[in-house]
């Protein structure tokens, strides 16, 4: 009876059918490569993800930048990105992360809530998949190599805003085999300044990058299980209290932010954390992993839908491809024959079915098969494939759709009001957030 | 030169005007012979008078110093709709005990409010409700979820509550199962009292933090050295610890049940978070200037004027302490968003009224909000903005001359009305 009343609820509810044919409008006109956005008009030769396909990390357009603002609920933010010219005055640059965005911090996977304001971020971007829906302003597609003017420089502005990869500096180092080694310091009242190089852990050559940066009372330093300041550091003798030291090309992990500078310093960044030993931040990493593991079962694996094979009254047998950076352990999860949900969300993730939480509304089923594809997936990916037959697939369940799923022992629990759409009666906002909110400088 | 482009910039001008008009007309709510309290400019609201809820910060806009709260009430927690605050100009966070500014909170942290109705519901930051909204059930949350007191006075994490008001948590029970579980807690004075002690029951999991003296510790930490089993319950006999705490959905139709993210074991990894804090912070207002209001203005000639303004309060003692009599000084006008609104891309130094502090004066018991501390300033040109009641930030000339970040200052003469006074429209309506 509930699951009949569950049909009748979706036949025949007619502002959710509305908004769902609107809906169905706009992802068909945008996920043609044959309809191209205004934008790309001009230049032809714009790559944009495409639904269904993972972009190539080496497409993406790479910088940095300090995280300014943070919608996690909607899954975007603002960074203000580094260029040549006067950090300080460069307006905060929003972005979005894709469905299948990689967040890193601290080593391990996080979502965007964890990575505290100020924190400096790497990021590798792509232009925005659909321009008539992103969630961040649009802009032209040549503006990263445009002068910002007012002592700015180029590329602080780019349109490659849709993000395929955010880290925070131990995270970006550890996936790329480099260590920061500390060259000197000068030191007085608690605070001061180190010179330090970016460098491969092991052999030579590679990115190579000697910086000068801050460091003050309220830097961390961790040390195996123990957490210090810099004035432990200097009563236990191993920093002087005043003056300079040669630090002899120590290696450590550096967590990275921004703080206004004297001088008319145009850019310079801030120590916030030193990581000492590989234990301090392999402990830092896993508290993190914890928290995200935490997280995910609780909103659910996200996913996408690669083919849909339908059956008789309701039937389906769906594949889809789970999202990458997750813990190991949570893929295992998924399994032959376990039972798992599905439901159907935005491109911001949120479940489109919660108010009586994301399971109410969810296609039940069972898991078929587990398909490992051959070789390294790309980014983004898990390279983990489910089939996953169901009795009563709903709507949303479609290629290229993106949905979240969850195998039934994971704990059933309900999101957040912010964290999904009202059943039936959500605005166009809610579902294609405006750019709006984010001021103009 | 400077003087005469800021004094005839006819925007600012008019701005200033509608700003001045808006403070001074009746707020919505009097009208109706209602008793209600708002806080007026130039004075601090006595705390006894606001409202006091608890709620999981959900979203922030530092820049503003806005953001918004899923606030408590008695039933389904995460069906509560995410509450727009604004922080009063004088208001004060406080994390981990140590004074702090709405950006360094993460997000999800519960923190304790103390709110006041908007003082001036014309230029509102975040939506103006009905005044008596604290008692209505709005959508599927319960009444007390949505309150109009939205401008906040004092916003604190747990261990800053805790602190304040000389209390701790006293673990009662234990029960775990792979580093996760249930911890029985009673928060009580930290002086025996015969007043009933409140129970409650949270859950923690393996990103829960322990902080024991210098070390940073995981729950497996715990277990394999034998403090907490690997399985099962275990009493804690009322240990004494102070909580971070946070929120996260809950399994088991449970309507609301706070999480653990951080154990403080002892007294000595309790000052080091606090410390640590207070250091971030220090350096924080050296470079952002101290807030103040302006109690008086005594014109001089020739742009010259004695001013007295009261310094704001919650910041850390040492900070204060660099206001010294006859040292210079500089003084900035401000939006109530503690926005620098002259010479900001050019740095706030640069447009600000300079000069030297004739007097320090300093009042026992001040009220919460103002740091009791009252500087006389006098300068050879005073800019627009300095005037009673309006905000202004102040730095000893011995601080950092640093440039602002571009979201913390406005657009000489080219500022929005969206930039001084921010609309309530940004916040989603749900």
């Amino acid at each position: 009876m509930r699951r009949l009343h569950r049909v009748f609820d979706i036949s025949f509810d007619y502002p959710c059918w509305t908004l769902v044919l609107a809906g169905l409008l706009v992802v068909y006109s945008g996920s043609f490569a044959d309809e191209p956005a205004k934008p790309e008009e001009s230049e032809p030769e714009a790559f944009r993800p495409i639904g269904g396909e993972f972009p190539p990390l080496e497409k993406a357009h790479s910088y940095r930048g300090e995280l300014i603002f943070v919608d996690h609920a909607n899954r975007r933010g603002s960074i203000r990105v580094e260029g040549n010219g006067k950090f300080f005055r460069n307006d905060p640059h929003p972005f979005a992360i894709l469905p299948y965005g990689i967040v890193n911090y601290h080593g391990a996977p996080a979502d965007l809530r964890d990575v505290p304001l100020g924190t400096v971020m790497h990021v590798h971007a792509f232009l925005p998949p659909d321009p008539e829906i992103s969630a961040v302003p649009v802009l032209p597609v040549d503006n990263k190599s445009k002068d910002a003017n007012h002592n700015r420089g180029a590329g602080i502005f780019p349109a490659e805003n849709h993000v395929l990869l955010l880290e925070d500096e131990p995270s970006h180092c550890r996936r790329k085999g480099l260590v920061w080694r500390l060259q000197e310091m000068e030191i007085k009242n608690n605070e001061g300044m180190i010179i330090a190089a970016r460098l491969p852990k092991q052999g030579e050559g590679g990115e190579v990058e000697e910086q000068e940066l801050t460091f003050d009372a309220a830097t961390r330093i961790w040390r195996g299980r123990e957490f210090l300041s810099i004035e432990d550091l200097v009563t236990e003798g191993t920093w002087p209290a005043e003056g300079k030291k040669s630090l002899e090309g120590q290696p450590v992990l550096l967590g990275i932010t921004w703080k206004p500078t004297e001088d008319g310093i145009f850019t310079r960044f801030h120590i916030s954390d030193i990581w000492l030993d590989e234990e301090s931040l392999d402990r830092a990493a896993h508290n993190q992993t914890e928290t995200h593991k935490a997280f995910i079962r609780s909103r659910w694996m996200a996913a996408w839908i690669d083919d849909v094979e339908y059956g008789k009254f309701g039937r389906a047998t769906v594949t889809a491809t789970l999202f990458g950076g997750m813990d190991p352990s949570l893929y295992a999860d998924f399994k032959k024959d376990s039972s798992a949900l599905m439901n159907a969300v935005e491109n911001n993730l949120k479940h489109t079915h919660g108010a009586y939480g994301p399971a109410h509304m969810a296609s039940k089923g069972k898991i078929l098969e587990v398909i490992q594809t051959p070789g390294e997936p790309p980014l983004g990916s898990s390279g983990i494939q489910i089939r996953f037959d169901t009795d009563l697939i709903i709507e949303g369940i479609r290629p290229p759709r993106v949905v979240r799923v969850r195998p039934s022992d994971w704990p059933k629990v309900q999101v957040p009001r912010e964290e999904y759409l009202r059943n039936g009666g959500p605005s166009v906002e809610e579902r294609f957030p405006s750019p709006d909110i984010f001021p103009k400088y | 030169m400077a003087l005469l482009s800021s004094r005839f910039d006819f925007r600012i001008g008019l701005l200033a005007s509608l700003s001045m008009l808006a403070i001074q007309l009746p707020a919505i709510g009097e009208e109706s012979g209602e008793e209600v309290f708002r806080p007026k400019p130039g004075k601090f609201p006595p705390l006894e008078k606001a409202h006091s809820y608890r709620g999981e910060l959900v979203f922030v806009d530092h820049a503003t110093r806005r953001g918004s709260l899923r606030v408590e009430g008695k039933n389904a927690f995460r069906r509560n709709e995410p509450q727009p605050f604004a922080l009063l100009p004088y208001a004060i966070v406080r994390y981990h005990g140590a004074p702090a500014d709405l950006r360094d909170i993460p997000l999800g942290t519960m923190l304790h409010v103390r709110a006041f109705l908007p003082p001036d519901p014309k230029i509102s930051s975040v939506p103006v409700l009905p005044i008596n909204n604290k008692e209505k059930k709005s959508g599927y949350g319960d009444p007390g979820t949505a309150p109009a007191e939205n401008h906040v006075l004092l916003l604190e994490d747990e261990m800053s509550h805790c602190q304040r008001e000389g209390l701790v948590w006293k673990l009662k029970e234990l029960e775990i199962e792979n580093y996760q579980g249930l911890i029985v807690a009673r928060r009580e004075p930290t002086e025996a009292t015969t007043a009933p002690a409140q129970e409650e029951t949270f859950s923690f999991d393996a990103s829960t933090r322990i902080w024991r003296g210098r070390e940073r510790l995981g729950i497996s930490d715990l277990v394999d050295e034998g403090t907490w089993p690997e399985n099962g319950k275990k009493p804690l006999d009322g240990q004494v610890v102070q909580l971070g705490i946070t929120w996260r959905p809950t399994p088991g139709g449970v309507f609301t049940r706070f999480h653990i993210s951080d154990i403080w074991l002892d007294d000595t990894a309790i000052n080091r978070a606090a410390q640590l804090q207070a250091e971030n912070h220090k350096a924080f207002i050296r470079s952002r200037w101290v807030p103040a209001w302006i109690d008086e203005v005594e014109y001089g000639k020739f742009g010259s004027a004695t001013v007295t303004a009261t310094l704001f309060g919650g910041i850390d003692d040492s900070l204060y302490a660099d206001f010294t009599k006859d040292a210079k000084m500089l003084m900035n006008p401000v939006e109530n968003t503690l926005k620098h609104t002259e010479g900001g891309s050019a740095g706030p130094t640069q447009m600000s009224a300079k000069g030297s502090i004739l007097e320090v004066t300093k009042t026992e018991e001040p009220p919460l909000g103002s740091s009791g501390i009252q500087i006389c300033f006098a300068t050879d040109l005073i800019t627009e903005g300095i005037r009673p009641p309006r905000i202004v930030r102040v730095r000893p000339a011995n601080w950092p001359d640093v440039h602002l970040p571009r979201e913390e200052y406005m657009r000489d003469g080219a500022a929005s009305i969206n930039e001084r006074f921010p609309s309530p429209d940004f916040f989603p309506k749900y």
